[in-house]
């Protein structure tokens, strides 16, 4: 007889914290206890407060302990199990209130969050189908299989259901494309080539929830006409690529994938594609040249995938999150869908915070949320007091969402309106110290290495847009110099061949049109206002806070400061590099970076 | 798939043996039969590279494209397109940093540095006993740890300069976490 259930956090970000360590003790513990028959640890998927990892909760109570250690775990089981004493030291503590909070319902970051992508994620044991199958799992796919498939296709219509990889293409349509294109065989494509830095809900959702995926793909290979699916998952995931294979033994040796599925005479399989470092092949003809064994470069659309995919043949491509909403649409209905979210947005957006924010991690609101309740409700504020400055959202092909629209509804439209893109939900936080050339020059140099160097636009322009924006940092900036960037960045987004190179120049548009007094204060003053960029910064000495200590004379790895013991110190401007060691090293505040 | 990891002499491209020539024709024809006739490359390279020592000897790409009856241009071209792939030597280990975004902003420069100095090559290097190589990586997505690497399959997280020398001692000597 089970009394109680620990659930374990083994999402990719607890493992690295330890999770195997803490998972090892306890189940010790409870051997020692002789309670390992009464007691089941069961390993889940990602939780989603990564920064409070490893995770242990136990059930039935629900209590939430953060950041266990191979020291402590030992306490859950021989004081909270043993002795049903909760472990206080081990319970997440409201910074603002220094309250303790006793399970997850408590706690702002999850109370918050509406789950329904995540719903599984850390929930269940992504490597058992029987708990996908007890929380409604592959019920969706009997009920999808019992109806017509173009019945099927205007409930995701009705549901206003939009692709989660970035555009916010209506997924009903594509559907019905590749429904009603000619050819076959026809294919069904999984893009889980997560490439956006900082955004990782289908890395979460192929680790913790591999079950929905699969039966949202043999449903789409019904109403479409397809029998056979890929998953394409970077290698840079290795835990996803294993319990995926893992999942799809599983449902094959269940009947939820193979031939006649469900005894209804419908076939369908999936296979794994794994991408290799490509940060292109998100881009889905790039994705499909990944599969068919070529170099993963873009191709002009159209004819689209849905018309010529995957070996010329008609192909429907859905990143992860997407499909992870189909079974629940399938299973409860358009009007259940249309329940939150906006009226052009349905549903939820898992969002990846990360960045200056107090509370890192993935968090699935309301499409419609704003970015005050995400940052600061949510996301627990700005640590060290700072001010907010911007939030960056879709990665290198994005933009930034400033303070002033911090109470603007976020859905795929709103945030197009001011610039940026919704992107694949990776929401980076910028405090006031984060310098927004910087920032742009950065998310540049990545979509410069990426750029797979097909088309001129994108290969030569976004180069030429970098030399500039580095000249700009470097203090070298010429009159004359944002309106050659902006002109630049119009050709590159009218003339690339893929969404890479179309969407590639709008971090420095979105940071120009929001911050243009910045630029112009490094082009034309030669100075950073938030002192990032080294080379616009000066270090010196207050002559009235220098004690003469020779603590920086010591760091200097250059030799630039003299002076004394007990004397006032100076730096040698001829000399300095900038690297700011002394800044770190000064106890007394007498370093002054301007 | 596990197989035997064969390390190579470095630098030199051997001809191939009998026993290589076996080897391949049965990793091809395995992934045909996995694939249903549409063969991945990727599986394909990605056990090339647990065979050879993390890299692809050019003899080797070159059996692959005559047994999958495509041109050495064509399977080379696929090859040098993919970051993770290797043409020339690597160490046993291969360690990634995470150089994107959150990683870069919570300290991957300074990990990266301190791992110049440990292993005394650069990115793109590999160390002279053979152990390791050293290469930048896309994001990882474990940006709530981070900054982060993997070594091999192994990610390690939150990490700081300290924790550098027991994480590579301990893949020195065979084991992970």
């Amino acid at each position: 007889m089970i009394r109680n259930q620990l659930l374990v956090c083994a999402g990719g970000a607890c493992i690295t914290s330890g999770e195997k360590s803490v998972k090892d003790v306890l189940v010790d513990e409870l051997k020692k206890n002789g309670i390992e028959d009464e007691v089941q640890v069961i390993e889940t998927g990602c939780m989603g407060a990564c920064d409070l990892g490893p995770i242990v909760v136990v059930y039935p109570e629900g209590t939430f302990y953060q950041k266990v250690t191979v020291k402590n775990a030992g306490l859950i089981v021989n004081e909270h199990l043993v002795k049903g004493r909760t472990v206080g030291e081990l319970l997440y503590t409201e910074p603002a209130s220094e309250k303790r909070a006793r399970t997850s319902g408590d706690i702002p970051f999850y109370t918050r969050q509406v789950k329904r992508v995540l719903r599984n994620c850390g929930a269940i044991d992504p490597l058992s189908i029987e708990e996908y199958i007890a929380r409604d799992g592959y019920f969706a796919l009997g009920k999808a299989l019992e109806m017509a498939p173009d019945e099927i296709i205007r409930i995701l219509l009705d549901s206003g259901l939009r692709g989660r990889g970035g555009a916010g293409f209506p997924t009903g349509l594509k559907w019905k494309a590749a429904r009603e294109a000619a050819g076959s065989p026809k294919y069904v494509v999984c893009n889980g080539d997560e490439g956006d830095p900082g955004a990782f809900m289908d890395r979460s959702v192929l680790e913790g929830d591999p079950h929905s995926i699969i039966e949202a793909m043999a449903i789409a290979g019904y109403a479409i006409g397809a029998e056979k699916g890929y998953v394409y998952v970077r290698a840079e995931y290795p835990l996803a690529i294993e319990r995926f294979e893992y999942a799809i033994g599983k449902a094959r040796e269940y009947g939820f994938l193979g031939r006649s599925i469900l005894g209804t005479g419908f076939n369908f399989d999936i296979e794994i594609r794994i991408g290799a470092g490509a940060f292109v092949c998100g881009e889905e003809t790039a994705l499909l040249r990944s599969i068919e064994g070529k170099r993963g470069t873009p191709s002009v659309k159209p004819p689209f995938p849905a018309q010529s995919g995957l070996w010329n043949k008609p192909t429907l491509i859905n990143n992860v999150e997407t499909y992870a909403n189909i079974p629940q649409i399938i299973t409860n209905g358009a009007e259940w869908f249309r329940s939150v979210g906006s009226t052009k947005s349905p549903g939820t957006k898992v969002f990846a915070l990360a960045g200056n924010v107090q509370n890192t991690g993935l968090v699935e609101v309301p499409m419609g949320t704003t970015l005050r309740e995400l940052v600061f409700e949510i996301g627990g504020g700005i640590p060290g007091g700072k001010k907010f400055k911007a939030a960056q959202t879709g990665g290198p092909s994005g933009g930034v969402i400033t303070a002033e629209y911090l109470d603007m509804p976020i859905d795929f439209d709103t945030v197009k309106e001011i610039g940026t893109i919704m992107g694949s939900g990776g929401l980076i936080v910028l405090d006031e110290d984060s310098c927004m050339v910087d920032v742009a020059k950065f998310y540049l140099g990545f979509t410069v290495d990426e750029s797979c160097g097909k088309c001129t636009p994108c290969r030569e322009g976004t180069r030429q847009m970098y030399h500039m924006m580095e000249r700009i940092c470097d203090g070298n900036g010429r009159d004359g110099d944002i309106e050659r960037l902006s002109k630049l960045a119009d050709v590159i987004k009218d003339t690339s061949l893929c969404g890479l190179g179309q969407s590639a120049p709008n971090p420095v548009l979105s940071t120009i049109r929001f911050y243009e007094d910045e630029y112009r204060a490094h082009i034309y003053e030669k100075k950073c206002p938030s002192h990032v960029c080294k080379h616009l910064l000066t270090y010196s000495i207050t002559p009235d806070k220098c004690v003469g200590c020779t603590a920086c004379a010591r760091q200097c790895p250059v030799h630039a400061i003299t002076g004394e013991v007990k004397k006032i110190h100076v730096i040698d401007q001829s000399k300095c590099t900038k690297c700011g060691s002394c800044y770190e090293s000064c106890r007394f505040g007498a370093i002054r970076k301007e | 798939m596990e197989l035997d990891n064969v390390t190579r002499p470095a630098d030199q491209p051997q001809p191939l043996s009998d026993e290589d020539r076996c080897f391949l024709r049965e990793l091809v024809e395995t992934n045909r039969v996995d694939h249903h006739g549409r063969l991945s490359y990727m599986d394909i390279m990605f056990d090339l590279e647990h065979h050879y020592g993390n890299s692809l000897p050019g003899p080797v790409l070159g059996e692959v494209a005559r047994l999958a009856e495509t041109s050495p241009a064509q399977l080379n071209g696929f090859v040098t397109f993919y970051t993770m792939l290797s043409t020339t030597p690597r160490g046993k280990h291969v360690i990634r940093v995470c150089t994107s975004g959150p990683c870069h902003v919570s300290g991957s420069p300074a990990i990266l540095s301190s791992l110049r100095r440990l292993l005394g090559v650069d990115i793109g290097e590999t160390t002279p006993d053979g152990e390791f190589t050293l290469e930048g990586s896309s994001c990882l997505g474990i940006c709530g740890v981070s900054p982060v690497l993997m070594i091999d399959d192994d990610a390690y997280g939150n990490l700081t300069a300290d924790d550098l020398p027991r994480i590579l001692d301990a893949k020195r000597s065979g084991g992970a976490q």
